[in-house]
């Protein structure tokens, strides 16, 4: 029940924000950011309540029977990873909000609207477990988002959304399709059909790994694990599908660019573990056992993903691109995590997962400051801005840090365990990985000195220092990122025997 | 007690870097930082005395899980043996000396909090690494004290050089770092662990599980690791952002690039010295000797002041790893703690002179603008322009003017220069060269031979080029009358530490080193003497003389003295007494010759002037190009760095196609014939063409629904809204 208010009262807040006054726009505001700090207080006391010593789902509502025509059901409930994103997902709400507070010039109403209504598809996707209700909660994040960046983007919003809109759906049609052979299949017992059909996921789990149940059938997996495949590839995204990400985010406002690389993307990866990698263990087996092309299939999408990602943001010019392309390289990291199937390479992926989420939301956010003051992101436009804004300087120091695997903060930890995990099946791709550190590295610091270092460009000597309210937005993600870095545990200890339970069931075929 | 000591030694320069950074993000200025950091490494400093008392014989890690997954976990702890000890007593009595001295240096800075609160950093960085018991959280600390490097190296970015010198120095390492974590990476995968010590520890399961067949890729992993201090200690090939480095404020030029940071690298290397191999052992042996041959040939040639000695760190830091790759694992570590204090000495000795010329430079600024214009052009693109405060050739006879300064300098280039007997650097040299010619003798070893030659040479280079320096800076004639008129001794704040360093680069403090029962070195299971090696008969087992004892030097020069006329002593550190007797007398012998003919030539030269450095630099004239362009390791960087970007533009053109022609490849969805006809749309555009053209058919739609976006967006949400409940509804009477 906690968790069915937590998600659905930003569409509450949906509703009251629609029915209020068009001109009043800062009572808007404020209601909207009321509506998603409750999630963010409910997602608190989830986190600090959640037992952290069993794998199982807590925190259940239902399973209420909702379509019965096909055995459809509401049913949600949680465990360590669901928790964990669901925190991120909560805590980047009232910051996106605080962050939309002073740079969206019109209709504040119904981009509110649309951003809640976004949250609830988020929170509701990370703690479905039906199947049929994780594709709605999947397919209601996509409206609000291609109205967002297609209404309160920059000069080509329209393009973006739409290429954003139909990749996602590309990704969704196959995946529905996916979704209904799994649920004809459901009911298939050496060949003789039984029972009920259903669509519920620890059902579905527990069939899959079932001897003669057609769902647990190796090739039926293979197939079926490569329809949420790539479902999943377009928002994760991983290569050759990533190409709508880089449009999306330079066309998307800063709050927006903010939630598609915290969230949206760990979407993808969310996806990949809690279907693909639980339900279809032999399918996934296929493409990571480390024999032959296929066997290395996932781990090479990972590097690939990496390097090409890394070496895209070297070539990059625009701030908030060589961002959006740094993603690409990061989540790279999670695939190749994932791939190891052992215990470093998912916890590192799912560490990944959350950090990324944080620095990268970092990164858009502190992107949007600069935007917000010189009205341009070309990185070779600006110059020496350390003299004139020391305290942004300091901050945007910490998450280039961050992001590129400095020791002490967040990112590090995630990559190099997925890194440890991954050298154990495949030595060659990870070490050719890690030039990805490096290129990392370089682009980041290259930045640097090209935004903040040198003489300081007469052009800029106005500029302001980042606000009280710019600083608020930042501090709890900076906070995050150095206590993670710091204390790792305190996020591992949630999804540890989840991980394990994983890994069991992967071992189990 | 060992526990909360550490502890407290790391929080304290951490909590003076917190009061910084929650400060700083609240806007407020707090003017006080210096007082503040120093306190914080005087206090870290007492408690590393007061840890001195707590070295047990055989020492164990203090450990806590950091990192718990569900069958591994990683812990981070503290390793106290005697060798920490002395490293921490170095890294603060150096840290708060530099820290004393920039009282004085940096006090004119506009950034002068910020420079505290870094330095802060760093120390809390470095005693991290120096603590851990790990390799993970030598690794973290590795990386911090890069990070820390970085920022001061930078600390004036607003100078172009700076900005160019911080990001070189922290990607030049980074590569070396990643070659280290490939090499943890290897250790773990074996091992399911990264921790050194106990009995789960690295060092103990490599002695018990890895076998013959093992040690090629222990050798691997041994060099892997060692690639971490390459970059660290600036070894040959990555050494050419330590010279770079020298942008940043000359305390930190002393602390973080000649005395801690650098020496980093060599600590490494002597914690690892149980897993490495013969073959790793040589390799190291090899990098490090040579590195110290050719930084200090690049060394001779250098006018400004802080780069003669940037390179002539890096060629003691080739000293050092050149000790612990011949398996002299303590004079390795002995020449690390001389070096920390005559360098430090010498780098903060250059910044009082730099300091005594600043106003100078100041004021001199726009002539020199106007100078560079008609600068030689290819001097300017080498990023040899030495700032005139630096420039050697604008000093001399400095030695009335600064007679603190000079005296102090001039102990520490005794020092370095292995002036025998009452120089602390003689006797860590002295051990260096026994050690190898030991090694060579034992395992009749030509490879160490060579070595000893490559050793010897550089010792006398470095006598050379240091006396060059002193006697350029301070003797004869002044060159710049302008400037000497400027120049006056620093104040009190910054030559108490000078005095201070001076006297510890006498060997009576350094006694720890001379005990044989404080400082042992660990045992080398993997290593083995090659094949045909004629080890020499141990002509006294079990002798337990201890030489040299904690009472100092007198005692020591004396056992020197007794080994001198032939009397069966225990020398060196490796047991062999036979040959490591005969390889000291010859190793002392030989070092004195040559530290003594480098300072008469340079003397000749410079002081004397009876043999002029212009016509020799004519008369070989490749030979000073080679030591004049650094042997041209930056342009090769330069031309690989184009190469690489011309790489990996190709790499672009061709890595849709490739990549997409194998996912359609492997899918088996398609025939060969279907495929070929594929390629042609699947080029690099495909992967983003495609989507335009199918946003191109979906226009239609899109025009419609934009319709619906101007204005009636309230009107939209509220039909989605009804669709959902309608949805819940129609669904649910099913």
């Amino acid at each position: 029940m906690l968790l069915s208010l937590m998600i659905f009262i930003p569409l509450l807040g949906m509703i009251v924000v629609l029915l209020l006054p068009r001109e009043s726009e800062e009572l808007v505001k404020r209601v909207t950011l009321l509506f998603t700090l409750i999630p963010l207080a409910l997602a608190v006391y989830l986190f600090i309540t959640y037992d952290r010593s069993t794998a199982g789902t807590q925190f259940f509502h239902g399973p209420v029977p909702w379509i019965d025509a096909f055995n459809i059901q509401y049913h949600i409930g949680v465990d360590g990873l669901s928790v964990t994103l669901l925190l991120l997902t909560a805590l980047l709400g009232p910051i996106c909000v605080i962050a939309s507070w002073r740079n969206i010039e019109k209709g504040i109403k119904a981009y509110m609207a649309l951003f809640l209504l976004l949250e609830t598809g988020m929170l509701g996707f990370f703690a479905a477990l039906d199947l049929f209700l994780f594709y709605v909660f999947f397919e209601l994040t996509l409206l609000p988002m291609y109205f967002l960046i297609g209404i309160w983007g920059g000069p080509r919003r329209e393009y973006a959304a739409i290429k954003f809109f139909l990749y996602t759906l590309f990704g969704s049609v196959l995946m529905l399709v996916a979704m209904i052979a799994v649920y004809l299949n459901s009911n298939i017992v050496n060949g003789v059909a039984e029972g009920l059909r259903t669509f519920d996921i620890p059902t579905l789990i527990t069939l899959a790994a079932t001897q003669g149940h057609a769902l647990a059938d190796s090739d039926f997996q293979i197939w079926v694990f490569l329809g949420f495949f790539i479902g999943f590839a377009v928002k994760v995204p991983i290569f050759p599908f990533h190409t709508w990400l880089p449009d999306a985010h330079v066309e998307a406002p800063t709050a927006i660019s903010v939630i598609l690389a915290g969230i949206l993307l760990k979407m993808g990866t969310y996806g990949l573990v809690r279907v693909n990698m639980a339900m279809f263990p032999q399918g996934l087996d296929h493409f990571t056992n480390g024999i032959g092309f296929w066997g290395n299939s996932l781990a090479l999408l990972g590097f690939i993903n990496i390097v090409y990602g890394s070496f895209c943001a070297l070539a990059q010019t625009d701030f908030k691109k060589l961002v959006a392309y740094s993603s690409i390289g990061h989540m790279g990291f999670v695939i190749l995590g994932l791939a190891a199937r052992n215990d470093p390479g998912i916890t590192g992926a799912i560490l990944q997962m959350f950090n990324h989420g944080v620095i990268s939301a970092m990164l858009f956010l502190l992107v949007g400051v600069l935007y917000d003051r010189a009205h341009h992101r070309e990185i070779n436009g600006f110059g020496g801005l350390g003299t004139r804004m020391p305290i942004y300087t300091g901050i945007t120091t910490l998450a280039f840090m961050a992001s590129l695997g400095l020791p002490g903060l967040s990112g590090f930890v995630g990559e190099a365990l997925s890194l440890l995990g991954a050298y154990d099946k495949f030595k060659f791709l990870t070490i050719l990985s890690t030039i990805g550190i490096v290129v990392g590295a370089a682009y980041f610091l290259w930045t640097l000195q090209r935004v903040f270092l040198g003489t300081l460009n007469p052009k800029y000597e106005a500029l302001s220092e980042i606000n009280g309210r710019e600083i608020l937005t930042l501090v709890p993600l900076a906070i995050l990122t150095v206590l993670l870095g710091v204390w790792p545990n305190l996020a591992i200890d949630m999804f540890r025997e989840s991980v394990t339970n994983l890994i069991n069931v992967l071992h189990a075929i | 007690m060992v526990v909360p000591l550490i502890s407290f030694i790391l929080l304290c320069p951490l909590a003076a870097f917190a009061v910084f950074g929650i400060l700083g993000l609240a806007n407020k200025r707090f003017p006080r930082q210096d007082y503040l950091s120093t306190a914080a490494m005087l206090i870290a400093l007492a408690c590393s005395f007061l840890l001195l008392r707590e070295v047990v014989p055989s020492p164990e890690a203090h450990t806590v899980d950091w990192l718990s997954l569900g069958n591994v976990t990683f812990s981070m702890g503290f390793y106290l043996d005697s060798v920490t000890v002395i490293m921490l007593i170095v890294v603060t009595l150096v840290s708060s000396l530099v820290h004393i001295f920039s009282m004085g240096y940096m006090h004119d800075d506009p950034r002068y909090p910020r420079f505290f609160a870094y330095l802060s950093l760093f120390s809390f960085s470095m005693l991290f690494l120096v603590v851990s018991d790990n390799l993970l959280g030598i690794y973290i600390g590795w990386e911090l004290v890069g990070l820390c490097s970085y920022l001061l190296i930078g600390f004036w970015f607003e100078k172009d050089s700076a900005a160019n010198a911080c990001k070189k120095a922290f990607l030049t390492t980074r590569v070396g770092d990643v070659g280290m974590f490939i090499g943890m990476m290897m250790l773990f995968t074996k091992f399911q662990t990264l921790s050194l010590y106990g009995e789960d520890g690295i060092f103990t399961l490599a002695a018990s599980q890895l076998t013959t067949g093992d040690m090629v890729w222990l050798s691997i992993a041994g060099v892997l690791i060692f690639c971490g201090a390459i970059g660290k200690s600036a070894q040959m090939p990555l050494h050419t952002w330590l010279p770079d480095a020298m942008e940043g404020p000359t305390p930190v030029s002393a602390l973080i690039h000649a005395a801690t940071m650098v020496a980093a690298g060599v600590y490494l290397t002597a914690r690892m010295f149980p897993i490495l191999t013969e073959t790793s052992s040589l390799v190291i042996a090899y990098v490090g000797g040579i590195t110290a041959l050719v930084a200090a040939t690049i060394a001779i040639v250098r006018f400004d002041i802080k780069r003669v000695l940037a390179y002539s760190t890096i060629s003691q830091l080739g000293y050092m790893m050149l000790a612990i790759g011949a398996g002299s694992y303590v004079a390795g570590l002995f020449h690390l703690t001389t070096h920390a204090f005559f360098k430090a000495l010498l780098f903060l000795g250059s910044g009082s002179v730099i300091h005594a010329f600043h106003a100078m430079h100041a004021h001199a600024h726009d002539d020199e603008k106007h100078d560079h214009e008609h600068a030689d052009d290819e001097e300017y693109i080498l990023g040899s322009e030495i700032p005139p405060d630096q420039d050697m050739r604008n000093m001399g006879g400095l030695r009335h003017k600064m007679p603190i300064t000079f005296i102090t300098m001039l102990i520490a280039t005794l020092s370095i220069s292995g002036v025998p007997f009452i120089f602390s650097g003689f006797w860590s040299k002295d051990k260096i060269l026994a050690g190898v010619l030991g090694r060579a003798m034992e395992w009749n070893s030509i490879h160490h031979y060579i070595l000893f030659v490559i050793a010897l040479l550089a010792a006398g280079i470095t006598a050379f080029y240091m006396f060059r320096l002193i006697f350029m800076t301070f003797f004869g004639e002044p060159r710049n009358q302008e400037m000497h008129e400027m120049a006056h001794e620093s104040p009190l704040s910054m030559t108490v530490p000078l005095i201070v360093l001076a006297l510890l680069s006498f060997p009576a403090v350094n006694t720890l080193w001379f005990n044989k029962d404080y400082v042992k070195p660990p045992q080398q299971s993997h290593l083995h003497a090659p094949t045909h090696a004629q080890l020499a008969p141990d002509t006294k087992t079990g002798g337990t003389g201890v030489a040299l004892s904690l009472f100092g030097v007198s005692e020591a020069v004396a056992a020197e003295e007794d080994a001198g006329q032939g009397t069966q002593d225990v020398h060196g550190d490796d047991g062999h007494h036979g040959s490591a007797h005969t390889a000291h007398t010859i190793a002392m012998v030989l070092s004195i010759i040559v530290a003594g003919l480098g300072i008469f030539l340079s003397w000749l030269f410079y002081h004397r002037r009876a043999l002029s450095a212009e016509s020799v630099a004519t008369t070989f004239r490749p030979v000073y190009n080679l030591f004049w362009h650094k042997y041209y390791f930056d342009e090769f960087y330069d031309g690989v760095l184009v190469a690489l970007t011309v790489w990996k533009a190709r790499l672009f053109a061709r890595f849709d196609g490739s990549v997409v022609d194998g996912i359609v490849n492997g899918v088996g969805l398609v025939t060969r014939d279907i495929l070929a006809a594929f390629v042609g749309f699947f080029d690099n555009r495909v992967v983003d063409g495609l989507v335009n053209r199918v946003a191109k058919i979906t226009w239609a739609i899109g025009g419609r629904i934009r319709r619906i976006q101007t204005g009636a967006i309230q009107t939209y949400l509220f039909v989605v809204l009804v669709g959902i409940v309608l949805l819940i509804l129609i669904f649910r009477v099913l």
